[in-house]
């Protein structure tokens, strides 16, 4: 440590990617600090849902053991939503429950998964100091060599900016600009809570086994999807949506959600459950595109949401398992590079051994699909379309399918040609 | 340099507590807190000390939920945390409570005073701080809003129904005082870091010469229910905007309550 330094590392924010960083430099004896402005970690975070359990199984796999997770994913399901209609897949697979864990997903509440993986970060010897907010870094010479919070000065070896989308710490360094509206989504989130039972009868589960739900076509046409997973005692039900969609459209992310609330095929889900949180919180939905040209400043690395490290495919999202990754990726760099100034470029290359950074180039394609604006209305439309007419029996001669799924194009506002060019698209991007 | 004692309880968030439809209130969910008033003796006893020059301490009794306290009762500003531990903590009534808190007190010993806050904000009992003072055979002074040191006296500005009442007490004594006497800042980093350095003191009941029958309450909780209060849904009618003031100021008085 430096002269002036109080600590190796400073963490700002304990989420996942902050509390799996400190939790390595701790195990390996460095001083480490994290410093959270919630009351205690997790309580201001807000995620779907679901960790894939292979990243926690990187960090430590002593930690896969006593996790606090909610439920095994063992349903894998699919929701397209048109009106009051709406079309369910549900894939299931023993595999997904059984053989070796880490291959596993599991859903999770963060004011529990944040203050468990704080907790074995403490074990191991870091200080999480909650009810701080940092306001700024403290820079010499283009460097940072602390943070400031309220009055109060703290300097340290390194920096990590682990505090989520719309990083103020990133900011401060110049790494990122103010924040981008076509970068990010808006989420709105409900915990609702029933007896574990009524779930697992509702959702057809065993005991400690969940499921994890996307739904298309609940936004009205605007960019983005909706989400619910199972908990042990309660379900997540949310929205993602764009701002500037949304202010185009007129209508409130308070009501469109609610209308979901309320869809006949989702209410029986929810029925007699009381809403115990409400929440909302932006999410990067850039992907690739939407990352800091620059993880890194001398004395400085971005991990997690900070670093834009999140992957919407439309049917998962991953970002809680990439902000895991990209801690470990930063200890490994700083515990790995005696030379502080090039810690920065270690960072980067322990991101691609770790795969982190080809996972994000994949993730491109995506991105361009889900911009095609008629994923959120016409397609889902066109899918219900063709369903309503499949299934409808009424004693006339039935029409042959050709015709009956130009019709539902038809009706869905699509043309051919269209959905020629989009499928190309689609086929180019995955 | 005496002591500033400082004495605050463990209590259950208000903000987690869960209604059952049937008004029983669900408490398992709900965090710890230091009692929101003891917040402001903490914050009295710590500025009383920077004047006085004295040692600003803080003590609680509570069960073994009531450790993680000491670390935020520290990042307030004291120089030591000392915790009756005992899982009687958890029935304890006024009286258990000042027994527990007296011997304690003595325990540490060379006390110039101890700031309690009026009531707690679970129960609102108003019983600890007068009761510890009777315990310890010392003044009390009830709803202070300003502390004033004059050579071994302490000048109280005591907050009544209808008027400011200035006392003296010798001290040492124990002050009840009321949240207006300050704003507890929130703690800052630096303060918070401090904390995890800085002494505590764990106490069994043995220790302090009591056994654990002298803890029982003499008062149980039979039952715990939520409250509903109705709204009187009165409107007040009136042509002109001073006719509807003057309703309202009739209405109000009617109630009582100016
Ligand atoms: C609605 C929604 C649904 C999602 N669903 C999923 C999902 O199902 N699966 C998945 O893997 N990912 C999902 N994500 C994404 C995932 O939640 C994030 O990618 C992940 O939480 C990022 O972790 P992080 O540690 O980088 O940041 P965060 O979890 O955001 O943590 C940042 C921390 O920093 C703290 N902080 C911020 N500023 C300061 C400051 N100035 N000083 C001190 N502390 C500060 C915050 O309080 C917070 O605790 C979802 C996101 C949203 C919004």
């Amino acid at each position: 440590m430096g002269e002036e330094s109080q600590f190796d590392a400073i963490v700002v924010g304990a989420g996942p990617a902050g509390l799996a960083c400190a939790y390595l430099l701790a195990k390996a004896g460095k001083a480490v600090l994290v410093i959270e402005r919630g009351d205690a970690p997790g309580a201001k975070n807000v995620t779907g849902g679901r960790i894939y359990a292979y990243a926690l199984n990187l960090l430590d796999k002593d930690l896969l053991d006593d996790a606090a997770w909610e439920r095994k994913v063992s349903h894998e399901e699919i929701m397209i939503i048109d009106g009051n209609r709406s079309i369910t897949m549900d894939y299931h697979d023993p595999s997904l429950t059984e053989g070796d864990e880490s291959l596993q997903s599991y859903t999770i509440l963060r004011a529990v998964f944040d203050q468990w993986l704080a907790d074995k970060a403490e074990e191991m010897g870091a200080m999480v100091v909650c009810g701080i907010r940092v306001d700024d870094l403290i820079q010499r010479e283009g460097r940072v060599v602390g943070v400031i919070a309220g009055e109060d000065e703290m300097y340290a070896e390194i920096v990590i900016a682990a505090d989520g989308v719309n990083s103020l710490m990133a900011q401060k360094a110049g790494l990122i600009s103010d924040i981008k509206k076509e970068t990010v989504g808006v989420g709105v989130k409900e915990v609702i809570e029933l007896p574990a039972k009524t779930i697992e009868e509702r959702f057809k589960l065993n005991q400690n086994q969940g499921s994890a739900r996307m739904i298309l076509g609940c936004t009205q046409g605007i960019h983005g999807g909706g989400f619910l997973y199972t908990n042990q005692e309660s379900i997540s039900l949310g929205c993602v949506f764009m701002p500037q969609e949304i202010v185009q459209h007129g209508k409130q992310v308070h009501d469109i959600f609610q209308e979901l609330k309320m869809h006949p095929a989702v209410y029986p889900l929810i029925q007699d459950g009381e809403t115990v949180e409400y929440s909302a919180h932006l999410v990067s939905e850039a992907g690739y595109r939407g990352m800091p040209a620059k993880l890194y400043k001398e004395g400085l690395l971005l991990v997690g949401d900070s670093a834009g490290l999140v992957i919407n495919t439309g049917y998962s999202i991953r970002g809680m398992d990439l902000a895991l990754l990209s801690g470990i990726a930063a200890a490994r760099a700083i515990l790995g590079e005696s030379d502080l100034s090039q810690i920065g470029p270690a960072y980067l290359a322990e991101l691609e051994k770790i795969c982190l950074l080809p996972t994000m180039r994949l993730s491109v394609g995506y991105n361009q699909l889900l911009d095609i604006p008629r994923i959120y209305s016409n397609y889902p439309q066109l899918a219900i379309g063709v369903m309503q007419r499949l299934y409808k029996v009424d004693g006339q001669i039935p029409q042959n399918l050709k015709k009956q799924v130009m019709e539902a194009i038809n009706e869905s506002g699509l043309t051919v040609w269209q959905m020629l060019k989009d499928g190309l698209k689609g086929v180019r991007s995955i | 340099m005496s002591r500033i004692i400082a004495c605050y309880k463990w209590v259950a968030d208000e903000a987690d507590l869960k209604i059952n439809p049937d008004m029983s209130v669900d408490l398992s969910k709900a965090k710890g807190k230091i009692s929101d008033y003891d917040k402001n003796a903490i914050e009295a006893a710590v500025q009383m000390a920077k004047i006085t020059g004295d040692e600003a301490v803080t003590l609680t009794y509570g069960s073994k939920k009531a450790k993680l306290s000491l670390k935020d009762a520290l990042s307030r500003g004291p120089s030591e945390g000392f915790w009756v531990n005992s899982e009687k903590a958890e029935q304890a009534d006024g009286a258990a409570s000042s027994k527990a808190l007296a011997a304690a007190i003595d325990k540490i010993g060379d006390y110039k005073l101890i700031i309690c806050a009026e009531g707690a904000s679970d129960t609102f009992a108003r019983q600890v701080g007068p009761s510890v003072a009777a315990r310890l055979g010392i003044p009390c002074v009830s709803s202070a809003i300003k502390l004033e040191l004059c050579e071994n006296e302490l000048k109280i500005s005591r907050k009544l129904e209808d008027g400011i009442e200035i006392v003296a007490a010798q001290l040492p004594a124990v002050v009840c005082i009321l949240p207006e006497i300050n704003r507890p800042p929130i703690p800052g980093l630096k303060s918070v870091l401090d904390a995890g350095k800085k002494t505590t003191r764990e106490y069994k009941i043995e220790e302090l010469g009591l056994l654990e029958s002298d803890l029982s309450a003499r008062t149980e909780t039979i039952d715990f229910k939520a409250y509903v209060m109705n709204r009187k849904n009165i409107v007040l009618d009136g042509e002109t905007a001073a006719d509807k003031v003057k309703a309202l100021v009739g209405s109000l008085k009617k109630e009582g309550i100016i």
